[in-house]
């Protein structure tokens, strides 16, 4: 579970990218963040996961303070940051080994664990290719798989779909599904809102760095009395903030 | 054809190939790069004039001044052919818009003449500033006729031709035939290392042979035949004897012979370069962009086995650093490299040439009398903590990270662990510069094993603390806005700053040194005591004031 009470955070001292932010995301559940470009869903996602300090508020994960255990609450949280074009002079085993050991994870498991991801985005023989040679949707994967060795009870994505090929993206899609399933909390953000409406058990909307709507799709349709899509309902909510 | 080759190599220059002015986007870089053509290219020719002088003085009083011209031309050659091999792979081949042209209904010789054009231009800048100081004091000094500079200036013209051409005929080849094409980085480094130990030994034999002429063995070198240089010169480029005998005989139709053959065969060896384009520069060039892969499955399993063996965040995240610097061309050359010339380099100057005899005398003369252990002790202890300083491995260590830095922050492994791996990366490498400078010395000034067993033993604690403040630099000073490798450790003046920081150390152990000649137990006992404690005062300062610094960093 993840806890955010009363969270700001602005940049250079002017720009307010978010304001006092209150939000909940229980395990157990898909919960989406959707907002445009902008809205604060990076930087909130970026606070969560200790890359970014809060100005105030509380930031718990799994009843742990972000500020008194950093190191503790990383090691709950698997990250995907949006941008996966890191690591490219290392080989695809190189940086999982990296990561592994970065997460404590024992020889046997990464081992097995590797294996089977690698076999699930068929990535078995790129591994002990640089990263730099792998195409965007390979990297993605590359950095997804990183994500996964500790067997994360948290597991925040940014952008996750972005240039995965339809299997890898079916494949990610029920990933997700499988860990919050398990009582696992599954955060992430996107811009497609097909995915969104598709997979989330919940979302929660985000626009100028403050959330207009957090509940199920049905609560949103209910609030607003329209049996819309989402992208009608999403297109509305932050029309009317503009 | 023709056509297209110039149209080609106008666009070319346009875009800026050759001067990287393409990413010059502000006024302010094209100022500055102006300036730079301005100012330090006649200061070069300046710098150069002075040398070529002294050097004519003393060829003079024995009538072999036109050597000043042969060296001209030999050094420029050298220097072309050096830059030439780096410059042609990075145009030919690993430029972004070579793919582009692949596309575009050309002729491999019209690419391979066009680019080739825009290179020689850019060689003009080195050849002005070699072969003119030549060609300027030999003139003035030798007080020769407008047909003089006349001639030089059609060998102006034409001197980069060969060298260039030898250049991109290597590098096609290397291209054809290996798949260096698809190894970028190991080219660069390779390539870097191989320019930079030239570099050296350039500057080596202008200091034997210029700085410090000696007469005698001057004469005695010139009598014998050419000197060295020359000869190696015009074995590799023949045809830089007839510039050589054009320019030394202006006055007989010999002379104006020579000239014309030196041109008719650089044109010669432009037209064969095109042929061999045609032929290979296509085969070379055609999936260049495909990706770097084996993917086979063999060893598969024992290389993934050994890459996941469960070993300490400490140690992996150490092994994480060392394998980026020497895996990334630019850090590699000026951090991993580095630490290694610093060394020979000083060692070079003090055995080569008089002032060098002079020092080496010196030291020899220290070390004989016993009573000088503890002094010659900390001269090593400083030099441990000197070239520490002077790589930029520690104090670059943070600002490599560059927009990478998010993901030191999201992994779970505390600041403390990463700063001292961060520390230990660059300990590694500084003590294996410091280590290797010792040996040198040790067989240079024939130093007593227990005084070298002595300074391995507690120099280590000059390169700590070094490395402490270095990373506590970085930490307070980063540069992560960077969007080019060079910016980050090559535009990064905390390689300046940790530089002055290991002289100030370095120096005032040499001054104690010198100023209380300690005896050898004195010595170690208080360099122990000193550094150690700094040591110790500088990491409690870095795991509270560092570890916090780094938790504000916010990339």
């Amino acid at each position: 579970m993840i806890e955010l009470i009363d969270v700001s955070k602005t940049y250079g001292g002017t720009v307010k990218a978010v304001d006092n932010l209150n939000l909940t995301i229980p395990g157990g559940e898909i919960f989406g963040f959707l907002g445009p470009n902008g809205a604060g869903k990076t930087t909130t996602i970026k606070m969560i996961t200790g890359i970014l300090n809060a100005d105030s508020g509380t930031i718990k994960v799994n009843g742990v303070d972000i500020k008194t255990d950093p190191v503790k609450v990383k090691k709950q949280i698997g990250f995907v940051p949006d941008s996966p074009n890191m690591f490219l002079r290392l080989k695809g085993i190189e940086y999982l080994g990296f990561m592994a050991d970065m997460y404590d994870v024992s020889s046997k498991d990464r081992t097995e664990i590797i294996d089977d991801l690698a076999k699930k985005f068929g990535m078995e023989d790129v591994l002990n290719d640089r990263i730099q040679s792998y195409s965007h949707g390979m990297r993605q994967k590359i950095v997804l798989m990183g994500s996964l060795l500790h067997d994360p009870s948290v597991w925040i994505l940014d952008e996750p779909m972005t240039g995965l090929d339809p299997r890898s993206s079916f494949i990610l899609k029920e990933m997700m599904r499988k860990r919050a399933d398990s009582e696992k909390t599954v955060f992430f953000s996107t811009h497609v809102l097909d995915v969104a409406e598709k997979i989330c058990d919940k979302v929660a909307i985000i626009n100028k760095g403050r959330i207009l709507f957090c509940g199920t799709l049905d609560e949103m349709r209910n609030s607003s009395m329209k049996d819309e899509s989402l992208e009608k309902l999403f297109l509305e909510l932050t029309e009317n903030e503009e | 054809m023709k056509n297209k080759m110039l149209l080609l190599t106008r666009t070319l220059l346009k875009n800026g190939e050759g001067f990287g002015i393409k990413g010059m986007k502000n006024k302010v870089s094209k100022v500055l790069f102006a300036l730079m053509l301005i100012i330090i290219l006649p200061g070069l020719v300046v710098m150069f004039s002075f040398f070529v002088n002294s050097a004519y003085s003393a060829l003079a009083v024995i009538g072999q001044e036109g050597v000043i011209i042969s060296w001209g031309i030999a050094i420029t050659s050298t220097v072309i052919l050096l830059f030439g091999i780096f410059y042609i792979a990075a145009s030919f081949y690993f430029s972004r818009d070579v793919e582009v042209l692949l596309y575009l209904p050309l002729k491999p010789r019209q690419i391979v003449g066009a680019k080739f054009l825009t290179a020689a231009i850019f060689e003009y800048i080195i050849t002005a500033a070699v072969f003119l100081p030549a060609v300027i004091v030999y003139g003035i000094r030798s007080a020769v006729g407008i047909v003089f500079y006349l001639y030089s200036f059609v060998v102006f013209v034409f001197i980069p031709v060969v060298p260039l051409c030898l250049a991109s005929v290597l590098v096609m080849i290397l291209m054809r035939f290996t798949n260096a094409s698809k190894h970028k980085d190991t080219f660069s480094i390779i390539g870097g290392t191989l320019a930079l130990l030239l570099g050296m030994g350039i500057n080596i034999v202008m200091q034997r042979f210029i700085v410090n002429i000696n007469l005698q063995e001057l004469e005695a070198l010139i009598t014998k035949g050419e000197n060295t240089l020359a000869l190696l010169t015009s074995g590799i480029f023949p045809t830089a004897r007839w510039a050589v005998s054009a320019l030394l005989d202006t006055a007989t139709a010999a002379g104006f012979l020579n000239l014309l053959l030196y041109a008719a065969a650089s044109a010669a060896v432009y037209i064969f370069l095109l042929f061999l384009g045609e032929k290979v520069y296509i085969k070379g060039v055609v999936g260049l962009s495909e990706s770097v892969s084996k993917r086979n499955k063999q060893n598969k399993a024992e290389e993934r086995d050994k890459f996941l063996k469960k070993h300490s965040a400490l140690r992996t995240y150490t092994m994480l650093e060392l394998k980026l610097l020497f895996r990334t061309p630019i850090y590699f050359l000026n951090c991993v490299i580095v630490n290694f010339i610093w060394p020979v380099l000083l060692l070079i100057y003090m055995v080569m040439g008089t002032e060098g005899a002079d020092m080496q005398g010196m030291v020899k003369q220290l070390i004989i009398n016993t009573d000088n252990a503890g002094t010659i002790f900390l001269f090593g202890i400083a030099m441990f903590a000197f070239v520490a300083g002077f790589n930029g491995t520690v104090s670059t260590s943070i600002s490599r990270e560059g927009q990478e830095l998010f993901v030191k922050k999201y992994i779970p492994v505390s600041y403390r662990t990463q700063i001292l791996a961060k520390v230990l990366s660059g300990f590694i490498l500084s003590i294996a510069g410091a280590v290797f400078m010792l040996i040198a010395a040790t067989a240079v000034f024939k130093l007593p094993l227990y005084i070298s067993l002595l300074i391995l033993v507690a120099g280590w604690m000059g390169t700590l603390l070094i490395s402490f403040f270095e990373i506590l630099l970085d930490l307070y000073n980063p540069k992560l806005d960077w969007d080019s490798e060079q910016k980050a450790v090559k535009q990064n003046m905390n390689v300046v700053y940790s530089m002055v920081i290991s002289s100030i150390v370095g120096g005032l152990t040499i001054y104690a040194a010198a100023q209380f000649s300690p005896g050898i137990i004195t010595a170690a006992l208080s360099a122990v005591l000193i550094y150690g404690g700094l040591n110790v005062l500088v990491y409690f300062l870095l795991c509270k004031k560092g570890v916090e610094r780094f938790k504000q960093l916010e990339g």
